[in-house]
């Protein structure tokens, strides 16, 4: 046992791929999230503020999918 | 428009219903590999299907990509266990880098612009070395490398 780092996670080519799965997964969860979070009954700002992010990004970039989700969204 | 023109736009447009299924914001390389298997042309779907890459084996094998790059670093997909999120309303209009790039390597894969064939894409997105269809065809155990030069054949064969 020479220590806890597997040869895959020195490896930078599967580190790098790890990357781009993360982010797609990232993206995945915060779709689901957000949407979980409207259909409970959370404002923008809240979501918003959870997230870390404005409230202009939170809405620009899921109302329209979840508009046509048809998830009933709280004003402010 | 050209036969290749009107190839390359059912592709895109093929792929941008895929990058929406996937959730993605932009048409990536794989999309449009995925594009190209749906679409069976002639041609590229005797070049994939001779490596045993149907549309299913395409999608496993990128399923498995990702699978296998999160659990190189301690992630499951499978860890989160919410509800699919709903899609986007519409399909993203946007390529992504990696289809960029596979489009300008599959028209520089051209001796001239009158002589591109619809294997000039697949050959396009073969070329790259690094990025989620090599890695996922080469953990799928695909000799991507070969398959581009086999495609490259394929395509001298007739006449392109």
């Amino acid at each position: 046992m020479s220590g806890v780092e597997s040869p895959a996670s020195s490896d930078p080519a599967e580190a790098l791929a790890a990357v781009t799965a993360l982010r797609r997964l990232a993206d995945r969860i915060e779709d689901a999230a957000v949407e979980q979070a409207m259909r409970a009954g959370w404002s923008w700002p809240q979501v918003a503020e959870a997230l870390g992010v404005t409230r202009q990004a939170v809405h620009k970039k899921h109302a329209q999918r979840l508009i046509a989700a048809g998830v009933a969204l709280r004003r402010r | 428009m050209t036969t290749f023109g009107k190839y390359i736009h059912a592709i895109i447009q093929q792929g941008r219903d895929e990058a929406r299924k996937d959730g993605s914001a932009a048409v990536e390389a794989q999309h449009l590999l995925l594009a190209i298997a749906i679409e069976q042309e002639a041609t590229t779907h005797q070049v994939l299907t001779s490596a045993g890459l149907d549309l299913r084996a395409i999608r496993d094998a990128l399923d498995r990509e990702f699978e296998r790059s999160l659990s190189a670093v301690g992630v499951s997909a499978a860890a989160f266990d919410l509800p699919m999120p709903s899609s986007a309303p519409e399909r993203p209009q946007r390529l992504g880098a990696s289809a960029r790039l596979a489009i300008e390597r599959g028209f520089t894969s051209a001796a001239r612009k009158k002589d591109l064939q619809p294997m000039n894409l697949l050959i396009g997105i073969l070329q790259a070395e690094v990025g989620t269809v090599p890695h996922a065809l080469s953990l799928a155990g695909t000799d991507r490398a070969g398959l581009a030069e086999r495609a490259r054949q394929a395509l001298a064969g007739t006449g392109g």
